[in-house]
């Protein structure tokens, strides 16, 4: 069953006991896009961007959005596992994959397991990983601190945040889903896999890792160091964005992953 | 009717300043604030006001609350431990560790079964499911908080009771594989076991496991409500029925000499609801599973959102914001401040417990904000003498 959202088509996959919602747009290269702390706005413009040259399919995780979340499904180690049956269910032998921050820790981890699958890996602003010592927090505890300084440490400019007095009932449960479900999943540890960060190096597929300058919910030097550990991967910032480049530079960012996606 | 006096050692010392411009007096004001000089004084009062209590005859609460200005007792065990030795002939209710936030529910049951042990039986064993910034104080993921609570029950039930050497546990949030705890404690199978809640789906279940059911500072609504959702789910599940020595009720007490003594002092225990409950939105509002996603529009936008429909049962978060603007008249009338002379006090308690079907144990919150030693010592001795004595005279019946 489809619907029509905007221009985007909404549709169900069905991977193994779970029905995930899933948001398609375009056609040609296959990208499967791992959302964030927040599932993707069906009007986002980087969609309509990306989509003129590529089929884009992005489900929501279970608990995020409309997808059912089952009973004790609750860790990154069940996304995973959960995206690694979603690869073998597309049509295409190889797809691209492209994780935006918590969705980003899930692409890297899945990238590293499956290496056949995955012809181009994209990360943008991704958690996953502990970079600096262990009195420094690399990514910021957004279920800890003031909502105003979570706001302001997530975008350049935040006049282009959601605004949720604008928002639908409908949306604004949904954001309430996202925010819960984002918790289960990444409450301890916070937002990384500790023993990720040595098996980045069995990933093959060449990796661009794309970092918002602004971003201060994970910081560029963090995208750096996650670059370091990908073999042959390519860092590159987008200036006057912070931790949703995708949102606030949606040219820039189609600009960039396209040329990566197209090389 | 049983009395228990509960003190949760706040500490008022912090100026007003400091407090008006911090966002939160819980979880994130540095402890730098807490002289800790001050803070002994204040514990030799309390366990000194509890030593009383014990000489008077009416029985003690131990509660946990973490990292604020409302209460001390992060370590709860250690003052049960301390009560455990100190009092000798009242009964000790630990209402209790929080142990949806602690790591291992075994250490809480070796904790318990000791104290059980040096008060030679006269410990009981509260659970409060916790929530709010002692989330963020715990490292404890607040989505899934109340499995933890259900399971670490299980637990620690199963570790107090069991016998015949070591068990196996291998749950969704606990695993210990070889639990064995000594020493065991002096009540068999285990002390009576309490239960904190005003939710709905938690009452029920407090209801089924037959625990005594505590609602703390609800008024008549909400905790006729929760006290009947405990029978409803009972008699659902074909148990028998249960007595009103099943159901409690923790308020604002306070006695005086004079009703105006009572009002003038008691007034002063609401700087816990006016300045103690003041919580940043990332340990309220926003907290993850605080509310049902379906509460989000009344959650995320920035109009006020519409009141809850008359008599419905407010979720912890809404009753808290109900309570911080609070007077004395109100408090009175909603039945959370219970304060006058003993005749009145009496009078109060009695009333409330006819408007919600009853209930056998009173927890007096009996001191905080400024309250002084004095003033609180004076409350303690009046209780005891005038009131408690009265109060025992209403025994347990069945209500349907």
């Amino acid at each position: 069953m489809a619907h029509v959202t905007g221009s985007a088509v909404t549709e169900r996959l069905s991977v193994g006991e779970i029905e995930l919602e899933v948001l398609r747009r375009g056609s040609g290269r296959p990208v499967l896009l791992l959302h964030g702390l927040q599932t993707i706005d069906p009007r986002a413009r980087f969609l309509d961007l990306l989509s003129r040259s590529a089929e884009i399919i992005a489900p929501s995780h279970p608990g995020f959005g409309r997808s059912p979340r089952p009973a004790d499904f609750e860790t990154v180690y069940d996304l995973v596992h959960l995206y690694l049956e979603v690869l073998e269910a597309l049509p295409s032998e190889k797809v691209a994959l492209m994780g935006l921050s918590f969705g980003g820790w899930l692409a890297a981890e899945v990238a590293v397991k499956c290496r056949h699958r995955i012809d181009k890996l994209v990360l943008v602003d991704a958690f996953g990983i502990k970079v600096s010592d262990r009195e420094t927090p690399d990514i910021l505890d957004v279920f800890n601190t003031s909502p105003q300084d979570v706001l302001r440490r997530s975008w350049h400019d935040a006049g282009l945040a959601p605004d949720p007095n604008a928002m639908s009932d409908d949306e604004l449960v949904i954001r309430a889903r996202n925010w819960d479900a984002a918790c289960l999943y990444g409450w301890h540890p916070y937002m990384y896999n500790p023993q990720l960060k040595r098996w980045l190096r069995r990933i093959t597929a060449p990796t661009l890792v794309l970092w918002g300058a602004s971003d201060g919910i994970v910081k560029p030097s963090y995208g750096r160091a996650y670059s370091a550990l990908i073999p042959g991967a390519r860092f590159e910032l987008i200036e006057g964005a912070g931790h949703h480049p995708e949102i606030e530079q949606a040219d820039a960012f189609a600009d960039v992953v396209g040329r990566f996606l197209d090389r | 009717m049983d009395a228990w006096w509960q003190c949760e050692v706040p500490y008022p010392f912090v100026s007003q300043d400091v407090l008006n411009a911090t966002d939160s007096v819980r979880a994130s004001l540095p402890n730098r604030y807490c002289d800790p000089k001050v803070a002994a004084d204040l514990f030799e009062e309390v366990i000194d006001e509890f030593l009383l209590c014990d000489d008077l005859g009416m029985n003690v609460l131990a509660v946990e609350h973490h990292a604020g200005i409302n209460s001390l007792l992060g370590a709860n065990p250690l003052l049960v431990g301390i009560l455990a030795r100190q009092t000798r002939q009242v009964r000790i209710l630990s209402l209790g560790t929080l142990i949806s936030l602690r790591q291992d529910p075994v250490r809480v049951a070796e904790e318990y079964a000791t104290a059980d042990v040096i008060s030679r039986g006269r410990l009981e064993i509260g659970f409060v499911k916790s929530g709010g910034s002692e989330m963020a104080s715990n490292n404890a993921n607040p989505v899934n908080n109340v499995e933890r609570y259900w399971e670490a029950i299980d637990l620690i039930k199963k570790a107090l009771s069991h016998q015949d050497g070591p068990f196996s546990w291998e749950g969704k949030h606990f695993t210990h594989r070889h639990v064995n705890i000594w020493p065991r404690p002096w009540q068999q199978p285990h002390p009576r076991m309490w239960s904190a809640t005003g939710d709905p789906e938690t009452a029920a279940e407090v209801g089924r496991r037959g625990m005594v059911h505590v609602l703390v500072l609800r008024g008549p609504e909400g905790t006729k409500r929760a006290y009947a959702a405990h029978r409803k789910a009972r008699a659902e599940a074909g148990l028998p029925k249960v007595t009103t020595d099943n159901f409690a009720y923790a308020a604002f007490v306070y006695v005086g000499d004079t009703d105006e003594e009572g009002v003038r002092v008691g007034s002063k225990l609401l700087w816990f609801l006016h300045t103690s409950l003041k919580s940043a939105p990332q340990y309220s509002r926003f907290l993850p599973g605080n509310s049902p996603p379906q509460a989000a529009p009344q959650v995320y936008r920035t109009v006020s959102p519409a009141g809850a429909a008359p008599g419905a049962v407010l979720s912890a978060g809404q009753n808290a914001a109900r309570l911080t603007s609070i007077t004395a008249e109100q408090a009175m009338a909603q039945g959370i401040l219970f304060v006058g002379n003993p005749d009145s006090v009496y009078k109060q308690v009695t009333e409330f417990y006819d408007k919600v079907g009853g209930f056998g144990h009173l927890s007096l919150v009996g001191r905080s904000g400024f309250m002084t030693h004095a003033e609180s010592e004076k409350s303690i001795r009046l209780f005891s003498k005038e009131v408690l004595p009265r109060l025992r005279e209403i025994k347990p019946v069945t209500v349907d």
